[in-house]
């Protein structure tokens, strides 16, 4: 239920109230105030997406993971400075030569079906995840098509082998979602709900397709990672998902009271967030790859590295950001967010810029002279320089229909490049993308260093299954097998670093847009409320209380 | 008056076999890959490939699995889809009451809005005039613009109903008044013109002579005389209802087929497509036969023609 408060006018008093009750969330954070050893309460959250399925093996919708986080746990979770922590398992240890990785499982856990969690129910997941007949997407592909054999050889210590030093697979191992074995026999499994059980400090109560999900808190739960405010069961008895898509109807479920959370928050409704003095807003970078342009260097105009490099300098990114985000977003520089931590190459900030004499010089030397009715440059054969962008999905999520226009304009005005901007359905897009067609691509991503630059860099053939730009130079692939194979942090940062810079300042391969990141806002009263860290998840509610 | 049902159901029979075998091509008859086709944008390994094979029986003749398709059909099943990962036929059922609901509600407030505009300002000019510009105005107002307007004043601002959700009445009322007022304009203006035509009939005339009220006159007389065009447009409001029941959800935040049919174009989850589609044109040749007869029901003249 969507709590309903009647309509209140705002009177002084009331304002004065709320300022209060922001100075107190205020003194929250500096630690003087702390929750009620009693808790209790529920708070209802609107998420912006529909989820696709209630399985957290299979649902790969970054924006629906708040649910999953609080009802499922995973074997390790990342502290503030990015390293890994015990959570499901309480250490871990990966062989010398990488390719025996070996998690010890947390004593005492139990799924909220009563089930115990041991080696053997550890195990029983990871084989699952890597059947065909569970998950045909992902089974034998990615990390998984490394994995050769699970084994829990006691019952506290699974053992998985690769059939190569993969460094990236503890990033993967570590994040996948703990299930109960038993829901393995549940008939629809893959479509998830009450019946999946996992180990978190909520439990499924009731789902109603379509609309929302209620999460119960689970007295018994013990076994909060480190990195959590707190222990023992959550302070708060209940949360509700509500699934509101459209932007403007959930900012108004929110400043009308009737969620008390939102995430997902347009750029452009942030200062009517920020002028409430009864909401609060905030955001964080998450690490991945950020929004950005990928240049087909195998088919389009991208194929002459000089238009590439001119596209580049042809864009003021800065003025585009300041004007569309006016100072909510932040300008992204390299291949990965500033909130990957480790392997960002923080060299590349400032490192390049427009330049449109050197654009103009490199177009007259790739043989785009002329000059069509419409201003945009031709070559001698008379066909016109453009970049074909097939965009799909939520179009204007975020205002970015609105910030490839102001890109359109300035390639256009600046080089006489055409950016022609086609809105189309999922699958027209995937045949583009299997064709490598289109002339420019757009993509952000979520994940760790290694797997995300392995996914957009690495050749299609050999894991880059969303290389969007088809680079095909070598030490790609050489960094990208040079890191993972290494399990010496300084060895994975060089290469990652090296291949960055290669991408951006050499290849001209992506011109990266604006950082990801996510956002929640949520009204005054509602405390303890965050993001995870490196991955920028908001969804963790267990540390969440209501002020009285 | 038998003939006229008997025929009309049997060209129902016939109209849902055509869209049931259009359904079947769809997958079938289309260039590429039926395997690709049916699973959406998604890479998949060759076992999970050659599942999906057995499943829809990809390696039999076509003919053979054009039979297999009607009789599955005919026992209810829709086939799976790779998106949800749950058969499409348990898919639409769980949504399908939601928008059964918003539907039944949207067309409540069509004919009765319809009634209350055109029912006392048919035959007069200042008041027609004026119901017939409001009504424009409704016409041309998308449902996605007008359900934005009706949730800021009457949700966000006055917290009379809730924006979002399916549970009970008061979540129902602005889904069902973004779906239906569109609807009630165009159904008003038939109506009025309707009404306004009859007015001049001689029959009011007589029944005036015999001293029957202004308000009588038009509710019983006039009202019946001038619903044919109305009624016989309801399958047209149907459609319409169903369309916007796309939109209204969307907004809403409701649950519903509506929803479902928009997320999967998104992911191009053909099997629950096809599904909807096929208990789209279903509920519509449902509803238009039952329109056909209804008119027939109403006016003795068209039984008259549907016999002779």
């Amino acid at each position: 239920m969507i709590n309903r408060r009647s309509a209140r006018r705002r009177l002084p008093f009331a304002a004065l109230a709320l300022s209060a009750a922001a100075m107190l969330s205020l003194s929250a954070c500096t630690g003087t105030s702390e929750p009620d050893a009693n808790g209790g309460g529920s708070i209802s959250w609107a998420i912006d997406v529909v989820p696709e399925t209630l399985n957290p093996q299979i649902n790969g919708q970054t924006r629906a993971r708040p649910i999953f986080r609080n009802v499922y746990e995973t074997l390790l979770v990342q502290n503030d400075a990015g390293e890994f922590v015990g959570a499901l398992a309480s250490d871990y240890e990966i062989s010398e030569d990488g390719t025996v990785y070996t998690f010890t499982i947390r004593d005492g856990v139990t799924f909220s079906n009563g089930e115990a969690l041991d080696a053997a129910a550890v195990a029983l997941n990871f084989e699952k995840i890597n059947d065909p007949t569970y998950d045909e997407e992902a089974a034998g592909s990615g990390p998984l098509a490394r994995l050769v054999s699970v084994e829990a050889v006691d019952e506290q210590t699974v053992v998985l082998t690769l059939d190569r030093a993969y460094a990236p697979f503890l990033d993967y191992a570590a994040a996948v979602f703990i299930i109960a074995p038993a829901s393995y026999d549940v008939p629809d499994v893959q479509a998830g709900g009450a019946e999946v059980y996992g180990t978190g400090p909520f439990v499924i109560d009731s789902v109603i397709e379509g609309q929302e999900v209620t999460l119960v808190k689970r007295e018994d739960y013990d076994w909060a990672p480190e990195t959590a405010a707190h222990t023992g069961p959550a302070h708060l008895d209940e949360v509700t998902f509500h699934y509101l898509t459209e932007s403007s109807v959930r900012l108004g479920a929110l400043t009308s009271g009737q969620v008390d959370v939102i995430t997902g928050v347009n750029a452009g409704d942030v200062g009517a967030i920020e002028g409430d003095d009864g909401l609060v807003y905030t955001s964080a970078s998450n690490a991945g790859a950020p929004w950005s342009l990928y240049l087909n260097s195998t088919a389009g105009p991208g194929q002459d590295p000089r238009v590439r490099e001119a596209f580049v300098l042809s864009a003021d990114i800065d003025s585009i950001v300041d004007s569309v985000y006016q100072g909510k977003r932040t300008r992204a520089w390299s291949a990965i967010s500033v909130a990957s931590g480790s392997g960002y190459n923080e060299a590349l900030e400032g490192a390049y810029g427009p330049d449109f004499d050197r654009a103009a010089e490199l177009l007259d030397d790739a043989g785009w002279t002329g000059r069509d009715a419409e201003g945009f440059r031709v070559n001698t054969a008379g066909e016109r320089l453009t970049f074909t962008l097939y965009r799909t999905g939520a179009f204007t999520a975020d205002d970015r229909d609105v910030f490839l226009q102001a890109l359109q304009a300035q390639l256009r005005q600046n080089s006489g490049i055409e950016l022609d901007i086609q809105s189309v359905d999922g699958g027209v897009w995937y045949e583009h993308f299997l064709a490598g067609d289109a002339g420019a691509s757009d993509l952000v991503t979520g994940g760790s260093t290694g797997l995300i630059l392995e996914y957009v860099w690495a050749p299609k053939a050999e894991g880059g299954v969303i290389n969007l730009s088809n680079a095909e130079d070598p030490q790609l692939a050489e960094w990208i097998g040079e890191a993972s194979g290494s399990s010496d942090l300084a060895v994975q940062d060089a290469a990652y670093r090296a291949l960055q810079a290669f991408v951006v300042l050499e290849g001209h391969y992506i011109l990266p847009l604006v950082e990801a990141q996510q956002e929640l806002a949520y009204r005054v009263g509602v405390e303890g409320l965050g993001f995870l860290p490196v991955s920028g998840d908001p969804g963790w509610a267990y540390d969440a209380w209501l002020e009285n | 008056m038998l003939r006229p049902v008997v025929l009309r159901v049997l060209s129902l029979v016939v109209v849902l076999w055509g869209t049931v075998t259009l359904a079947f091509l769809a997958i079938h008859a289309i260039p590429g890959d039926p395997v690709q086709l049916l699973i959406g944008p998604r890479d998949i390994g060759p076992e999970a490939r050659a599942r999906i094979v057995a499943e829809w029986g990809l390696d039999r003749p076509l003919p053979v699995q054009y039979l297999d398709y009607l009789w599955g059909l005919l026992q209810g099943d829709l086939g799976y889809s790779y998106v949800r990962k749950r058969p499409v036929a348990d898919i639409i059922a769980a949504q399908l009451w939601p928008t059964v609901e918003l539907a039944l509600a949207g067309l409540l407030v069509a004919v009765g809005a319809a009634l209350l505009s055109a029912v006392p300002t048919a035959g007069r000019r200042r008041a027609g005039s004026v119901a017939r510009t409001a009504e424009l105005v409704i016409v041309s107002t998308p449902e996605f613009w007008l359900g934005l307007v009706l949730l800021f004043v009457f949700s966000f601002t006055l917290s009379w109903f809730p924006v979002a959700g399916a549970d009970g009445f008061r979540a129902l009322v602005l889904p069902a008044l973004a779906l239906g007022l569109g609807t009630a304009a165009m159904l008003a203006q038939l109506l009025r013109e309707g009404m306004a035509d009859a007015l001049d009939e001689p029959f009011v005339l007589t029944a005036r002579a015999r001293g029957i009220g202004d308000g009588r006159l038009r509710v019983r007389h006039v009202l019946r005389n001038a619903a044919v065009a109305p009624v016989a447009m309801a399958g047209f409001a149907f459609g319409n209802l169903l369309g916007g029941a796309v939109i209204v959800e969307q907004v809403f935040g409701r649950p519903g087929v509506g929803r479902i049919a928009l997320q999967a174009i998104e992911a191009r989850d053909v099997p629950t497509l096809l599904g909807i589609a096929l208990l789209a044109a279903f509920a519509f040749v449902v509803v238009t036969t039952v329109v056909e007869l209804t008119t027939l029901l109403i006016d003795p003249r068209l039984r008259a023609r549907a016999v002779s």
